[in-house]
C-alpha cells in the first residue's frame, strides 16, 4: 500500500491538500468577511463610522427642517467643521448626529449641549455618543464628583462627562479602552452602597435613621478600615414613591368608602390582627387593627344590608367554609357607601324642592310690594280724613256760619255722628297715626326689592344642572361591595408590604473594604429595633460598553464562530470529496496486502493515522488561518476534532465513495501503476470536487 | 513457462489454496475446472498477484514473480492478457479507449496505440463499436472487448477468469468462437477457468481438477475423461455426457 505512495502520487496529494488549506482558509475567512462587511456597513450607514458623532439630537419630526436649519446654523458658527447627518426617524422622532470638530470636542461642550442645541426647534433630548469612550451607567449621585476626579486622573482619559445618571469617559485612543475599563471597573468596586428599606407605612425619618445605622456600623468594624457615609437621598427613584402614595390614597379612600366594621370583643377573648370572623349572615370580617378596647374590621365577604342605621350582629370565630367556632364579639356595621348614596339622592331631591320654592317666594315678594301699596294709601286717606276732621270741628266751634242749609245739615250731620266717634279717634288717633308715619316704607320697599333680587338670583341658578352633576357623581361612585372593597385593600397591603417595593429607604456609602448586607440585616434589625427592614448592597455605578463597541464585539465574535463552523464543514466536504475516494481505494489495496508479521504493526493500522493527520492538518490549518473562534473551543480540540474527522472518513470511506473494485483490477492487471489507476479510473468518475478537478490537469484519458 | 510451487493462500481463517502446484509449457492451452470456491480464481489472480498469494513460488520464465518490486510487476502484467468473468471494463471510456488506453499510459504513440487498438477489435468481430460505451454493448460484446484489451499487448500468457459465466448461454458461443480462433490462430499460452466442458474438450491440451484449494487431478482431457480418477472429474464426466 506504502508503494502507492513512493509512486508519485504523493505529490498529487500535496499539492491537493495545500490548495485545500489555502482555499478552506479563503473560503471560511470569505464569508465570514462578508458577514462582517454587510453587517459594518449597515451599522456604519445608521450611526456612523467610528468617533464620527458625537451626539445625537433627537427631534420631533414637524419640527425637523427648521431644526436643520438652526443646527446648521448653530455648526457654522460655533463649531466650524462640525458634522451633521440626520438619520432614522422613528416614531415620529427624528435623529440627527452631530460631530463636533476635534477642538471643540471638550467637557465643557459635551456638558453643555442644552445650552448649545436647548433652542433648536422641536428638540425633545440628546443622547452622547462620543467615541472612544467607556460609559458607567447609574452613576450615584453621592460618588459623582469624586469618581470624575479619580477617573480623570488616569492616563488615557481625555476627561469625564456628566450625563444625567451616568458618566461618560472620553479616551485619548480606541485601544485603551478596555484597560481603561478595568481601572475604572476598579475605583468602583471600592465603593458599595449599603441600603437599609423599611416597608411603606412606617414612618421613618430616614435622617435619624441613616446616622443611627452609621453609628452601628462603626460601632461592628475594625476602624479605618472602610469609610461611612450616610447619602440618603429623596429623588431617588420619584416616580416609584408618587405611585406608592398613590396607592396608599386609593387604599385610604376605598377604606373610608367600605362599611365600617367596629367590634367590641368579648371581653374573654383575645383577638389578634388578621382574624377571620363570621357573622349571623355569612358576612366575613377581617380584624385590620386592635387599639386597646377599640377593635376595627372589614368586611373580605359577603354585604350587608343596606340600611342608614348601624347593624349590630354577633360575630363568631371563622374556622372554615360553613363552620363557626364560639362567639367573639359583637359587630357593628355602618355602611358609610350606603349613607353617601342617600345622601347624594336627597340633595338631589332638596334642589328639586328649592326650585319649586323660589318660584313661590318670588310671587310672595310681588304680594308684599301690593300691601305696602295699599298700606301707604290708606294712611294717606287717613291723614287727609285727620285735616278734614279738624277743619270741620273748628268750624264748628267757630260758628262760622256762611255755609249753605245744607252744609249746615252734613255739618250737623257729621257733628252729630262722629262727634263721639271722632273724638276717640282724635285724642287717641293722633298718636297712632303719628306712629304709623313714623314706618319708613321707602325702607321696607327696599329691602323686599332684594329679597325679590335675591329670589331671582336663586331662580338663575342652573338647577338641573346641578342636578345632572350630582347624579353623574353619584353614578361614577365605584360599584364595588364590601368584598370587592375588602380584597382590593388586602391586595394594595401586600403590594405595598412586600419587600421589593422600598417604602422608606436609607443609603449609606461604603469606601474601602465590602461589609456582607445579609449578615448586617439581623444586627440592624435588632439594634433599629424594626423587624420588617430589608438590607441590600448596590454598587455606585456599572460600566457597560456603549453600543457600537458591543455590537462590533458581538459582529467580531459571531465573525469568528462563522469561521469556526465553516473550517469545520469545509473540511467535512473536503473529507468526503476527495479525501474519502482516495482511502477508499487504499483501503481496498491493503486488503490485498500479505499481512505483517509483526503484532503491533497489525494493531496499528497506519489509514486510520494517516486519515487523522490528514484531517487535522486541513482543519487546524484552515481553521487557524481563517482566524477561526469558537467559543470554549481550544486549538488542541481543533487538532482533535480533525484527527477524529480525519479517522471517520477512513472508517467510511467506502460509504462515502465506493471502489469500483473491477475496473481498479482491470487497471492493475493491465500494468498500469497506482498513480494510473487512480489518475484514470478511481478519480474521473469520483465525487466532484477539488481532487477530482486537479485530475483534470494530469488524465489522459 | 509457468511453474507453480506449493501456493498457498488463506482469508483470514479461510484456506482459499492449500498448496497448489502446477506446471504450463510455453503456447500450452490448459483449462482449470472446479466447484465453485475451490480456489480457481485465486490461483490464477495469483499469477499476475492481483492477489498476493501467503506463500510459494510462482516461476515465469525461470523469474520468480513474487520477488518482483512494483514496477517490474507493472511490467511483468503487461505481457499478461487477463479476460475476467465480470468483463471488467472501464465504464465512462469508449470501446475503442478501453482497448488502447493502456498501451499509450505504457508509453506508446496515441495513433499507433489507436491503429492497433482497432485491428484487436476487428479480430474479435466489433469493427463499428469503436465510439461505442461498454454499457451500450450487449454481455457477449463486452466480453470480446475485455478479451481484445487482453489481446492488444500480444501477451505470452493469457489468463482466463470464467469468461462466459455471466453470460446468456445464447451469448456464450460467440465468445468461445472467439477464444477458440484465438487458441488455434496464436501461440499465446493459455490458462483458462471454465465450466464449458465440451469447449475444454475441444481446445484443451490438458484439464486440471482442483477441489478445495488443491490440485485434485490432471491430464489430457479424453484421457480423463474416459477414465477419471477424482470425484470431481466424474461429476465434470457427467456433465459431458448428458
Ligand atoms: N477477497 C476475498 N476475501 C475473502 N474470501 C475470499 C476472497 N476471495 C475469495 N474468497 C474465498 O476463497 C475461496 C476461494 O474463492 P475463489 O478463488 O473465488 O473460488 P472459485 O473461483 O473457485 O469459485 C472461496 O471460499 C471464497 O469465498
Ligand atoms: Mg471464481
Amino acid at each position: 500500500m506504502l508503494v502507492f505512495f513512493r509512486d508519485g502520487f504523493y505529490k498529487d496529494l500535496i499539492i491537493l491538500l495545500v490548495l485545500t488549506v489555502i482555499i478552506g482558509a479563503v473560503f471560511a475567512q470569505g464569508v465570514a468577511w462578508a458577514i462582517d462587511t454587510y453587517f459594518g456597513d449597515t451599522l456604519d450607514g445608521m450611526i456612523g463610522e467610528y468617533g464620527e458623532y458625537d451626539v445625537i439630537l433627537h427631534i420631533r419630526e414637524e419640527a425637523k427642517e427648521t431644526a436643520l436649519r438652526e443646527l446648521e446654523r448653530i455648526g457654522e458658527q460655533s463649531f466650524p467643521g462640525y458634522k451633521l447627518n440626520q438619520t432614522l426617524t422613528i416614531a415620529g422622532q427624528a435623529n440627527f448626529f452631530f460631530g463636533f470638530p476635534e477642538t471643540h470636542r471638550t467637557k465643557e461642550v459635551l456638558e453643555g449641549i442644552t445650552s448649545y442645541f436647548g433652542a433648536v426647534p422641536g428638540i425633545n433630548g440628546y443622547t452622547l455618543m462620543v467615541e472612544p469612550s467607556v460609559l458607567i451607567r447609574g452613576v450615584h449621585p453621592a460618588v459623582r464628583e469624586d469618581l470624575m476626579e479619580q477617573i480623570e486622573a488616569l492616563s488615557g482619559v481625555r476627561f469625564v462627562v456628566k450625563d444625567g445618571v451616568n458618566l461618560v469617559v472620553v479616551l485619548a485612543e480606541e485601544d485603551g479602552s478596555a484597560d481603561i475599563t478595568r481601572k475604572v471597573e476598579d475605583i468602583l468596586q471600592k465603593y458599595q452602597i449599603l441600603e437599609l428599606r423599611f416597608p411603606m407605612g412606617f414612618e421613618v425619618d430616614t435622617q435619624e435613621v441613616g446616622e443611627q445605622a452609621l453609628a452601628i456600623l462603626h460601632s461592628h468594624s475594625s476602624p479605618g478600615q472602610s469609610e461611612y457615609k450616610n447619602v440618603t437621598s429623596a429623588q431617588y427613584g420619584e416616580d416609584l414613591d408618587a405611585f406608592l402614595k398613590a396607592l396608599v390614597e386609593m387604599r385610604d379612600f376605598l377604606g373610608s368608602y367600605a362599611s365600617q366594621v367596629r367590634l367590641v370583643p368579648d371581653p374573654q377573648v383575645n383577638l389578634g390582627v388578621g382574624e377571620l370572623i363570621i357573622l349571623e349572615d355569612d358576612l366575613l370580617i377581617e380584624v385590620t387593627g386592635i387599639y386597646g378596647d377599640h377593635v376595627e374590621g372589614m368586611i373580605v365577604e359577603g354585604s350587608p344590608v343596606q340600611s342608614m342605621d348601624t347593624i349590630v350582629q354577633a360575630g363568631y370565630r371563622y374556622l372554615g367554609p360553613g363552620e363557626r367556632g364560639e362567639f367573639v364579639a359583637d359587630v357593628e356595621i355602618e355602611n358609610e357607601r350606603y349613607r353617601l348614596a342617600y345622601a347624594v339622592d336627597e340633595s338631589l331631591r332638596l334642589l328639586a324642592e328649592l326650585e319649586e320654592l323660589s318660584v313661590q317666594a318670588s310671587t310672595a315678594v310681588n304680594n308684599a310690594e301690593g300691601v305696602l301699596t295699599t298700606f301707604q294709601e290708606a294712611l294717606m286717606q287717613l291723614e287727609v280724613l285727620q285735616v278734614q276732621m279738624r277743619q270741620l270741628n273748628e268750624g264748628i266751634t267757630n260758628g262760622d256760619a256762611k255755609s249753605s242749609g245744607e252744609q249746615f245739615l252734613v255739618t250737623l250731620l257729621l257733628n252729630g255722628l262722629f262727634q263721639t266717634l271722632a273724638q276717640g279717634v282724635i285724642h287717641t288717633g293722633e298718636e297712632s297715626l303719628d306712629s304709623l308715619q313714623n314706618l319708613d316704607i321707602e325702607e321696607m320697599r327696599e329691602s323686599l326689592a332684594g329679597i325679590s333680587a335675591q329670589i331671582s338670583n336663586v331662580q338663575e341658578i342652573d338647577v338641573a344642572a346641578i342636578m345632572e352633576q350630582i347624579g353623574f357623581v353619584r353614578d361614577t361612585l365605584p360599584n364595588l361591595n364590601d368584598a370587592e372593597i375588602g380584597q382590593s385593600i388586602r391586595l394594595i397591603n401586600t403590594y405595598l408590604g412586600g419587600q421589593v417595593i422600598p417604602g422608606e429607604r436609607v443609603q449609606l456609602l461604603i469606601e474601602g473594604q465590602h461589609v456582607d448586607e445579609k449578615a448586617l440585616e439581623s444586627l440592624f434589625r435588632e439594634e433599629l429595633e424594626n423587624p420588617y427592614m430589608h438590607t441590600y448592597s448596590t454598587s455606585v455605578g456599572m460600566v457597560t460598553p456603549d453600543a457600537r463597541g458591543e455590537v462590533f464585539r458581538i459582529l467580531k465574535e459571531v465573525r469568528s464562530i462563522v469561521a469556526g463552523m465553516l473550517s469545520i464543514i469545509f473540511t467535512m466536504i473536503v473529507l468526503v470529496l476527495d479525501h474519502a475516494t482516495v482511502f477508499s481505494t487504499l483501503k481496498f489495496l491493503r486488503a490485498n496486502d500479505r499481512p505483517n508479521k509483526r503484532r503491533w504493526a497489525r494493531l496499528f493500522n497506519p489509514l486510520l493515522v494517516l486519515g487523522g493527520v490528514l484531517g487535522s492538518l486541513i482543519l487546524t490549518s484552515v481553521y487557524y488561518l481563517s482566524r477561526s473562534q469558537i467559543p470554549f473551543v481550544s486549538l488542541p480540540f481543533v487538532v482533535f476534532l480533525g484527527f477524529a474527522l480525519g479517522g471517520l472518513i477512513v472508517v467510511f470511506a467506502e460509504r462515502f465513495s465506493p471502489v469500483h473494485s473491477m475496473e481498479l483490477m482491470a487497471g492493475q492487471s493491465l500494468g498500469l501503476s497506482n498513480v494510473q489507476i487512480m489518475r484514470e479510473i478511481v478519480i474521473p468518475p469520483s465525487r466532484p470536487g477539488l481532487l477530482n478537478l486537479l485530475n483534470r490537469f494530469r488524465q489522459q484519458f | 513457462m509457468l511453474e507453480i510451487r506449493d501456493l498457498r493462500k488463506s482469508y483470514g481463517k479461510l484456506v482459499a489454496l492449500d498448496g497448489v502446484d502446477l506446471t504450463v509449457s510455453r503456447g500450452e492451452t490448459v483449462v482449470i475446472m472446479g466447484p465453485s470456491g475451490c480456489g480457481k480464481s485465486t490461483l490464477i489472480r495469483c499469477v499476475n498477484r492481483l492477489t498476493e498469494p501467503d506463500s510459494g513460488t510462482i516461476l515465469v520464465k525461470g523469474q520468480d514473480i513474487m520477488a518482483l518490486d512494483s514496477g517490474e510487476l507493472q511490467e511483468f502484467r503487461r505481457n499478461v492478457g487477463f479476460v475476467f468473468q465480470q468483463f471488467n471494463l472501464i465504464g465512462r471510456l469508449t470501446v475503442l479507449e478501453n482497448v488502447m488506453f493502456h498501451l499509450v499510459l505504457g508509453g506508446m504513440d496515441l495513433e499507433e496505440a489507436r491503429s492497433r487498438g482497432r485491428v484487436v477489435l476487428d479480430k474479435v468481430g466489433l469493427k463499428g463499436a469503436e465510439q461505442r460505451r461498454p454499457h451500450e454493448l450487449s454481455g457477449g460484446q463486452q466480453q470480446r472487448v475485455g478479451i481484445a484489451r487482453a489481446l492488444v499487448t500480444n501477451p505470452e500468457i493469457m489468463l482466463w477468469d470464467e469468461p462466459t459465466a455471466s453470460l446468456d448461454p445464447i451469448l456464450v458461443s460467440e465468445v468461445l468462437e472467439v477464444m477458440e480462433e484465438l487458441v488455434r490462430t496464436t501461440a499465446t499460452t493459455m490458462l483458462i477457468v471454465t465450466h464449458e466442458v465440451s469447449f475444454a474438450l475441444r481446445v484443451a491440451e490438458r484439464i486440471v481438477f482442483m477441489d478445495k484449494g488443491q490440485v485434485v487431478e490432471e491430464g489430457v482431457p479424453k484421457e480423463i475423461f474416459a477414465d477419471p480418477q477424482s470425484e470431481i472429474a466424474r461429476l465434470y464426466k457427467r456433465l459431458l455426457v448428458t
